[in-house]
């Protein structure tokens, strides 16, 4: 989950592990989480990690990007800062992955208070469209679109591995599509 | 004949010339009384009526004063008021009191008379002295009258006299004398006519004679037949005393027939009756309804409502005898033919249950409806011979007590069989899944992935089998308190009715019957035909929460005292049926929860749902169900402490690192587990304490692991297991584990906080010794400038120092620390990311710190350390990128 501070990253995380909303806002540093899901018939493991939002220096994220095989790219619709920093967000990422097509999601959230938005879908989705990424709007208050977003990109991510595992078409590799999947969420 | 008295009285009033006059006029019947108004015409002495009232129209009469004198008086009619005034006083009075007595006389309604003195309106107060008033005023006017003139026939009568005579006038002597000579004749006839009349009178004296003696003799005549009448009225009362005493007779004849046929039908017993009473025939259903009536016939002959005298009559005695043999002899009969079939029955076992379906109890609907028949004989039978009833009772007891012991045992050890099947297979399967997972873990595709391969093997299985396996037990289980359920209810039923244990104010058992016989046919999971009899039997929803014992509380409903009076009859009755049940049952119980402690938890559900399901029905079975419940919470108990125990006796591997210790994993399979199995259980109170219990003990024993593992260190293990714990404890969402949620995710904070702190003393560890001990001095009260002047930390020793730091070695440093995190965390919390994020943001901090402490220590030496910022993030995205 990455993303400036306020966002909501927490509260995504917390709505699609527990089911539940936390109204206290408290900044995160870096949590972990990890949940057994089915996904498309198959049961699959996903290890969440819930990033800080605010952080004086970029680097110090650039070893949890690096593990990730997965972002959520959150942003509040209501704070067009947040958005623009999202550009931030996404140039690190490629840099530290060295990867144009990593499983990327741009999500917009706290859609509940679309009375106060600052950021329209209209130029969220050009980014996204640019980024040749999908867009999506959410609600960690009213669960709207909260396991969409995460099993979108659970199901990007294991098309990504198939691929990958086809091309080498290495023992091992195959050896590991036939135990349990395992997605690393940033 | 219309006589008219006129009694006028005149009062001349103040104008001279008006009188008014009171008037009685007898004419008009009833008579009625006027009052006139007159006055003087022109004419000389006429009077002219000028008003005229009727006196009862006079509402008042008012004198003015009774006292003074005075003329004037008022009189009230109905529509007005006139106002009069007498010429003289006597006048006035004597018109009131005329008045007065009028109105006495003649008017219902009087009117009133006040201000008038009092003696005018005595006067008349006598009514004798009126009369005779009246009367003397009569006879004066009868003198009167002899003055009046002779008549008009008279005066002709004369004439014609004279003119006879019409000498008269010129010769009166002759004329006297001719009349004294007519008188004297006529004098002569008038003596002689009187002397002629003696005779005559003598004839009427001597006829009246004759008319005494005559009247003498029929009066003799008459007293004779008197007394001859007198004589026959004697007679004549003999004979009506007779007669009554003849009419008693026959009513009484009458009566006494009426109440003798009235006995000879009472005592009527039909012959066709008797005749089925005597050949006992209870060969099939119209045989035995035919019983019955007869029966019931033969009852209400033997209870005739007879008068206790007349039971000694010899007829009525030899029919009661009668009826006794024959009551004694069918009642005989049918206790054969009872007895006999009870012990077919009892005796037919084998045959019986081996042609039950599967995992089923056999019903014995064949044998009740062939019994439910005989209800009403029993009813009979009960009435007639009490003991002969009880003896038939206990035998039906004994032998079908036979049949359901027999069969009960073997249902429970058919199912026991099968969770030793059950259990097999899942060990194969364990055995199976276990031995496909080390030969994963020998390819080494996932070594992380094996959750340390310790532990007791009792609690350690794979789930997903388990699942299944536990499952199954359910069903096994539900399926055997279902079916026993099933047998009592349907036999406590059968008893209610067959043994006449209730009145007829029990539902009627039929529908429930028919509903119990469709629930056989189904006879998977939860057909809950039961809960819908249960909730239309209890009134409404009244419970009471009974203390069964061992903290185990339980909601039942409300029985009334009657209900559970008869219940308790039956229950005895019951309890003589199933001897064997409820031990039979606790064997079942212990054995199962031998097979797997997991299980209690299924009985604990199972068996409470079954508790409030069968109580309101004041079943036996509710009751057994309920001691038996008893005994599982015991074995709940037993479980819970055995878990936490085993918890307790955890032994770590001590070659590895720590990890996730395996009973934190434990947990979270039994808490998974047991939301599934107590999910809308009134019995997740019981659940909730169990996981206060078991979580405490969990958190000591992390913290006891924590401190024994030599590989790991301490704050590692804590900040892993109870990261986990926090997580399974969020997914638990109990309320009552709120707090323990709180905690773990507090020691866990605290744990990284620590572990973190800890690590970074490394890569700078000199430089961190000496900056910790400025610092101990600075807090000592040391100003920053003295600092550069003591020998330790001079600005040489300092350099020193820094130099052992290059970039390089700082770098190298921290790869190292990196990859010591990596070897010390698990994979299972993936906390590798958070806790280097930590890591990273607490060197950056203390790399801030130490540059502003030597900054404000050594001014203006210049000296810094040997790496910029800069340099610390770019070894951080150096690190990052060689991973």
């Amino acid at each position: 989950m990455v993303g400036s501070g306020g966002v909501g990253k927490s509260a995504l995380t917390l709505q699609f592990m527990y089911d539940e909303f936390v109204e206290d806002y408290e900044p995160t540093k870096a949590d972990s989480y990890r949940k057994k899901v089915v996904l498309d018939g198959e049961e699959v493991q996903i290890d969440i990690l819930d990033t800080a939002g605010q952080e004086d220096y970029a680097a110090i994220r650039d070893n949890y990007f690096r593990s990730g095989e997965g972002f959520l790219c959150v942003f509040s619709i209501k704070e067009q800062e947040s958005f623009q920093a999202t550009q931030d967000f996404r140039e690190q990422i490629l840099r530290v992955k060295n990867d144009e097509n990593i499983p990327f999601l741009l999500v917009g959230n706290m859609v509940d208070l679309a009375d106060q938005r600052q950021v329209s879908v209209e130029e969220a989705t050009k980014r996204a469209q640019e980024w040749k990424v999908s867009y999506v709007e959410t609600s960690a208050k009213t669960r709207a679109n909260v396991d969409k977003v995460f099993y979108d990109l659970m199901r990007e991510i294991r098309s990504r591995k198939m691929e990958a595992s086809r091309q080498s078409n290495g023992k091992t590799k195959k050896k590991k599509d036939s135990t349990k999947k395992k997605c690393v969420i940033l | 004949m219309i006589s008219v008295a006129k009694m006028p009285r005149k009062t001349n009033l103040k104008k001279r010339s008006s009188l008014l006059c009171a008037v009685l006029n007898t004419m008009e019947s009833p008579a009625k009384v006027y009052i006139y108004h007159l006055k003087k015409t022109d004419r000389v002495d006429g009077y002219k009526k000028k008003m005229s009232w009727l006196l009862r129209d006079l509402k008042t009469l008012d004198g003015k004063s009774a006292e003074k004198p005075t003329t004037e008086f008022d009189l009230h009619f109905f529509e007005k008021t006139f106002k009069w005034s007498a010429s003289t006083l006597e006048e006035k009075e004597s018109f009131i009191s005329s008045l007065w007595r009028l109105s006495h006389r003649f008017l219902m309604q009087r009117p009133e008379f006040i201000n008038v003195l009092e003696k005018l309106l005595e006067d008349i107060k006598d009514p004798h002295t009126m009369r005779e008033k009246s009367q003397s005023v009569d006879d004066i006017s009868m003198e009167a009258e002899d003055y009046q003139a002779i008549s008009p026939k008279e005066e002709s009568d004369l004439e014609l006299l004279m003119s006879e005579c019409q000498m008269a006038i010129s010769n009166a002597e002759l004329f006297t004398e001719q009349l004294s000579k007519q008188l004297s004749v006529l004098d002569g006839a008038n003596i002689h006519s009187i002397m002629g009349s003696e005779d005559q009178v003598l004839n009427l004296m001597r006829l009246l004679d004759d008319g005494i003696k005559e009247a003498e003799q029929i009066e003799e005549k008459l007293d004779s037949y008197d007394k001859i009448l007198a004589n026959v009225k004697e007679q004549m009362e003999v004979m009506r005393e007779k007669d009554s005493l003849m009419t008693v007779r026959n009513r009484n004849h009458q009566r006494l027939l009426e109440e003798l046929q009235n006995l000879v039908n009472q005592l009527d017993l039909d012959l066709t009756h008797m005749q089925v009473l005597m050949d006992g025939d209870f060969s099939n259903a119209t045989k035995i309804a035919e019983c019955t009536i007869a029966a019931q016939a033969l009852h209400r002959c033997m209870n005739a409502n007879i008068h206790p005298s007349l039971l000694r009559m010899g007829a009525v005695e030899e029919q009661q005898k009668r009826f006794k043999k024959i009551s004694a002899n069918f009642s005989k009969t049918l206790i054969h033919h009872l007895n006999n079939l009870f012990i077919q029955e009892g005796n037919e076992i084998g045959t019986l249950s081996r042609t039950t379906p599967e995992n089923k109890l056999p019903h014995h609907n064949r044998l009740h409806t062939t019994l439910v028949q005989f209800a009403d004989l029993m009813l009979w039978l009960k009435s007639c011979n009490e003991s002969v009833f009880q003896e038939l009772s206990n035998v039906y007891t004994k032998s079908i007590s036979k049949v359901y012991s027999k069969e009960i045992s073997e249902f429970l050890e058919q199912n026991k069989q099968k969770l030793v099947n059950a259990k097999e297979t899942k060990t194969k399967h364990a055995a199976l899944s276990r031995l496909t997972e080390s030969t994963t873990s020998l390819t080494k595709l996932d070594p992380r992935g094996r959750s340390g391969s310790v532990t007791s093997s009792e609690l350690k299985t794979s789930s997903a089998l388990d699942l299944t396996n536990r499952g199954a037990f359910d069903q096994v289980l539900e399926q055997v308190l279902q079916e026993l359920e099933k047998l009592c209810i349907v036999e406590q039923d059968f008893c209610f009715k067959f043994f006449h244990l209730i009145d007829k104010n029990a539902p009627p058992e039929e529908g429930n019957a028919k509903d119990k016989d469709v629930s056989t046919g189904g006879g998977d999971g939860d057909t809950d035909v039961w809960v819908v009899r249960q909730n239309n039997s209890s009134s409404d929803g009244d419970f009471v929460t009974e203390n069964l014992g061992g903290g185990l509380l339980q909601k039942r409903p409300t029985v009334t005292s009657e209900m559970r009076q008869i219940n308790d009859e039956v229950r005895k009755m019951m309890a003589e049926l199933f001897p064997q049940l409820e031990t039979d049952l606790d064997n079942f119980l212990t054995h199962a929860d031998r097979q797997d402690g997991l299980y209690s938890m299924y009985m604990l559900v199972r068996m409470s749902q079954h508790v409030t399901n069968s109580q309101d029905m004041g079943s036996y079975i509710g009751k057994t169900f309920g001691n038996c419940l008893i005994k599982v919470k015991r074995n709940f108990d037993r479980y819970i402490d055995s878990m936490m125990q085993t918890i307790k006796e955890t032994k770590v591997s001590k070659k590895s690192k720590c990890g996730i210790i395996s009973f934190v994993n434990h947990f979270e399979e039994f808490s998974t587990l047991a939301e599934i199995i107590f999910r809308g259980s009134e019995r997740h109170a019981d659940l909730d304490k169990a996981y206060t219990k078991v979580v405490a003990v969990i958190f000591d024993q992390i913290e006891r692991v924590a401190l024994e593992h030599q590989k790991t260190p301490p704050e590692v293990v804590r900040m892993e297991n109870f990261h986990k714990m926090f997580s399974i404890l969020s997914h638990l969402k109990n309320p009552c584990l709120e707090n323990d949620r709180k905690e773990a995710k507090q020691r866990y904070t605290d744990n990284l906080k620590a572990y973190t702190v800890n690590l970074l003393g490394r890569p700078l560890e000199k430089l961190h010794a000496s900056l910790t001990c400025v610092e101990a001095r600075l807090s000592k009260g040391m100003k920053p400038e003295e600092i550069g002047y003591v020998v330790d930390f001079s600005k040489q020793e300092l350099r020193k120092i820094i130099k052992e730091y290059p970039g390089k070695e700082v770098k190298k440093n921290l790869e190292h620390l990196k990859k010591k995190v990596e070897k010390k965390l698990c994979e299972e919390e993936n906390l590798i990311q958070v806790v280097w994020h930590e890591m990273q943001d607490l060197f950056i901090n203390q790399y801030k710190y130490y540059d502003s402490l030597m900054k404000k220590c050594y001014p203006d030496s210049n000296i810094t350390l040997e790496f910029t910022i800069e340099n610390v993030l770019q070894f951080f995205s150096d690190i990052a990128q060689s991973h």
